[in-house]
């Protein structure tokens, strides 16, 4: 299938081309909405046209037995393994957000006759591992995430795939942060090179009193957006950062909305983008504060460093604000290493390479720092070096 | 030239952008001998020191600098400094992220590797730090924050001294080490200055004071003015120009 053929079609034909029965709603918002392409809003830095050439070929997730193991495992949308004891199930998809931004959420939530529900029990520490392995496919697939009031859960997540090429994945959560809870995501996307590219279409609620904290790595080459709507209700607060290390022709990043709707809500998103080659890094963020959303507070910031010429930094900022009884701020920047800093390493004895590399880490690393676990955090960091070394010879 | 010389900078000119600042410099380095410059202010101090060093702000347009007979003039900074030339800088830069005692390591280890000897690991490296950190009345802490980031004046020159002692040099370049300095970190400093004399490194002390130079004894004191060494003489010299500033003074 390709997904082109979805431009510009009717309610009738669409059911038809998606097998799709019932589901009225989500049909109407998608049929309204539109296949994105690059006149878009959310895709406009994003090639998301040359995705949509491609035949893919569509399997739809069929849900089988769950095994035992360490950590969730999930090959192709299909869980594999789970830990002993964890809630996980498959479900109809039971509500999404009919007010979403994003043309490619409703497709995906069309796309996934039923859904991945994980409810995470007390102040568990869960990994979730995404596996690919066929080549030429759509890979829908959809994850509802509840966790539980007053308990503090982490989830780290992580991707790998085969060796296959031309495969799109369109994945996502809706994820539900309870009341005085504490949900702490770590994605961790290393792509080394363009096997498969990604869209990745979130929803994020968060409950009264609740935190979400938000850390995303991406790293490597390839095409990858993650696409996010965040939703604050009273004294809820979120922290999101983002951490983009790119090269080669990759173009990745995130196209976020954080909506303060309650009163209180606090906010800080900050995006630090490292680009080398001719890759484009993507941050396109909005915040946007309601009229019930009195006192609120919303940080925002991107800095880039750009390591080669030909790299750019699309870095747009957005402020909505409904009410004058607020705190925002918001800001970008893009620069390159400092020649002062990089020539202080280097009348040490330290090569130009080894010198850059430090600083490039030195960049990242308060983002890097704030992953609590050292054994994630050694992770982040090799991963890291390795896409350094693919664009500088090793010193 | 004298067989005994380190370094020897001949007919030296270098400029600053459009700026010509050093316009014919000469000047030995003997081995074993500790080297003081004095000066006014503006008048091409530190970008000797920058130039000896090979910084991308400096731009030599003539003459020539020879480090153990060789010339220098096309090495890269950082082979310079692994063939033994060190400047202590006049204002070190703060690099947030950088973990001090991972920056000090990385650079012990690329002299190590390149001298043919055994990258040090984390433990080998700290014991090795103790000592020195004491000598210099550093906290250990020092070692463990971001480099230079938030340091106060007189910790940064600490740390400069901190890595020379440890990538032992041959060619110490020191650029207004004592400015800025309690009576203490003064004498900690030199002390750690001395550590270093063994009669054959050698020494070019940039100071605008005398009282470093009571400490560290120096053999030689020049002095530059408009970009060039306009007098050479003994620790003697000191005093005098004290007394009457640099205007008295008459090119040789
Ligand atoms: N990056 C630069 N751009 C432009 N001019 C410069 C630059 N660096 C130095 N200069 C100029 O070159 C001249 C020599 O400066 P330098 O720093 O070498 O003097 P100095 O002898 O070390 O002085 P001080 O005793 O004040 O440290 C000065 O006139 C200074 O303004
Ligand atoms: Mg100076």
């Amino acid at each position: 299938m390709k997904l082109s053929t979805l431009k510009n079609i009717q309610f009738e034909e669409m059911a038809t081309l998606l097998h799709v029965k019932g589901r009225e709603q989500l049909l109407e918002k998608f049929c309204s909405l539109g296949l994105p392409d690059k006149k878009s809003e959310a895709y406009r830095y994003f090639d998301v046209e040359k995705l949509f050439e491609s035949d893919y070929t569509v399997t739809p997730a069929l849900p089988g037995a769950i095994g035992i193991g360490k950590k969730v495992v999930i090959i192709d949308g299909v869980v594999s393994t789970a830990p002993k004891g964890l809630r996980i199930y498959y479900k109809e998809c039971e509500s999404a957000d009919m007010e979403h931004f994003d043309p490619m959420y409703f497709l995906g939530h069309l796309l996934s006759p039923v859904i991945i529900k994980i409810e995470v029990d007390g102040d568990a520490e869960l990994e979730i591992e995404h596996h690919f392995t066929k080549s030429n496919s759509l890979v829908p697939y959809r994850i509802v995430l509840h966790n539980q009031a007053n308990r503090h859960a982490t989830i780290y997540e992580s991707f790998i795939a085969d060796d296959i090429e031309n495969t799109l994945v369109l994945y996502g959560y809706d994820m539900h942060v309870a009341q005085d809870s504490t949900l702490r995501v770590v994605k961790m996307h290393s792509m080394p090179d363009s096997r498969y590219a990604m869209i990745a279409s979130h929803k994020v609620n968060v409950a009264k009193q609740a935190n979400a904290l938000i850390k995303s790595f991406d790293l490597g080459g390839g095409q990858a957006l993650q696409l996010m709507k965040i939703e604050l209700d009273t004294y809820a607060h979120v922290d999101a950062a983002h951490l983009l290390y790119l090269n080669k022709d990759s173009k990745r990043g995130t196209v976020s909305q954080m909506i303060h709707k309650g009163e209180h809500s606090t906010s800080k998103q900050e995006a630090k983008n490292i680009l080398d080659g001719k890759a484009r890094g993507i941050f396109d963020a909005l915040i946007k504060v309601e009229h019930s959303a009195k006192y609120s507070k919303a940080e925002q910031n991107s800095k880039a460093i750009l390591l080669h010429k030909e790299a750019y930094m699309a870095a747009k900022p957005q402020l909505e604000i409904y009410i004058d009884e607020l705190e925002a701020s918001h800001g970008a920047t893009t620069g390159q290493l400092s020649e002062k800093q990089l020539f202080y390493l280097q009348s040490r004895g330290i090569s130009y390479t080894e010198a850059r590399k430090i600083l490039v880490i030195a960049f990242a690393n308060t983002l890097i720092e704030t992953v609590k676990d050292t054994r994630q955090q050694e992770q982040i960091k090799a991963a890291f070096e390795e896409v350094f070394y693919t664009t500088h010879q090793r010193g | 030239m004298s067989t005994n010389s380190i370094m020897t900078i001949e007919n030296l000119q270098a400029k600053i952008g459009d700026k010509e600042i050093l316009k014919g410099l000469n000047l030995q380095l003997e081995a074993g001998k500790v080297h003081a410059i004095m000066g006014p202010n503006g008048a091409g101090k530190s970008t000797l020191s920058k130039t000896l060093v090979g910084h991308y702000d400096v731009t030599v347009t003539g003459g020539d600098i020879f480090y153990k007979g060789k010339s220098i003039k096309e090495m890269e900074a950082e082979e310079r400094a692994l063939e033994g030339i060190f400047l202590s800088f006049q204002h070190p830069v703060e690099i947030p992220g950088v973990n001090n005692a991972y920056f000090l390591r990385s650079a012990l280890n690329a002299k190590r590797k390149h001298e043919g000897k055994e990258e040090l690991n984390a433990a080998e490296f700290l014991r090795l730090m103790r000592g020195h950190l004491e000598m210099l009345g550093m906290k250990s802490d020092m070692i463990s924050r971001s480099l230079n980031e938030g340091f106060s004046g007189g910790e940064k020159k600490r740390n400069e001294i901190l890595q020379m002692l440890i990538l032992e040099p041959e060619v110490i370049i020191l650029d207004e080490i004592d400015s800025g300095l309690d009576i203490d970190a003064l004498r900690a400093v030199s002390e750690g200055i001395n550590k270093m004399k063994d009669g054959k490194r050698s020494f070019l002390v940039i100071t605008h004071y005398s009282r470093i130079l009571d400490y560290i004894k120096p053999d030689y004191i020049h002095v530059l003015k408009d970009g060039r060494i306009i007098k050479t003489a003994g620790p003697e010299l000191v005093a005098q120009l004290e007394e009457h500033g640099y205007d008295t003074i008459e090119e040789e």
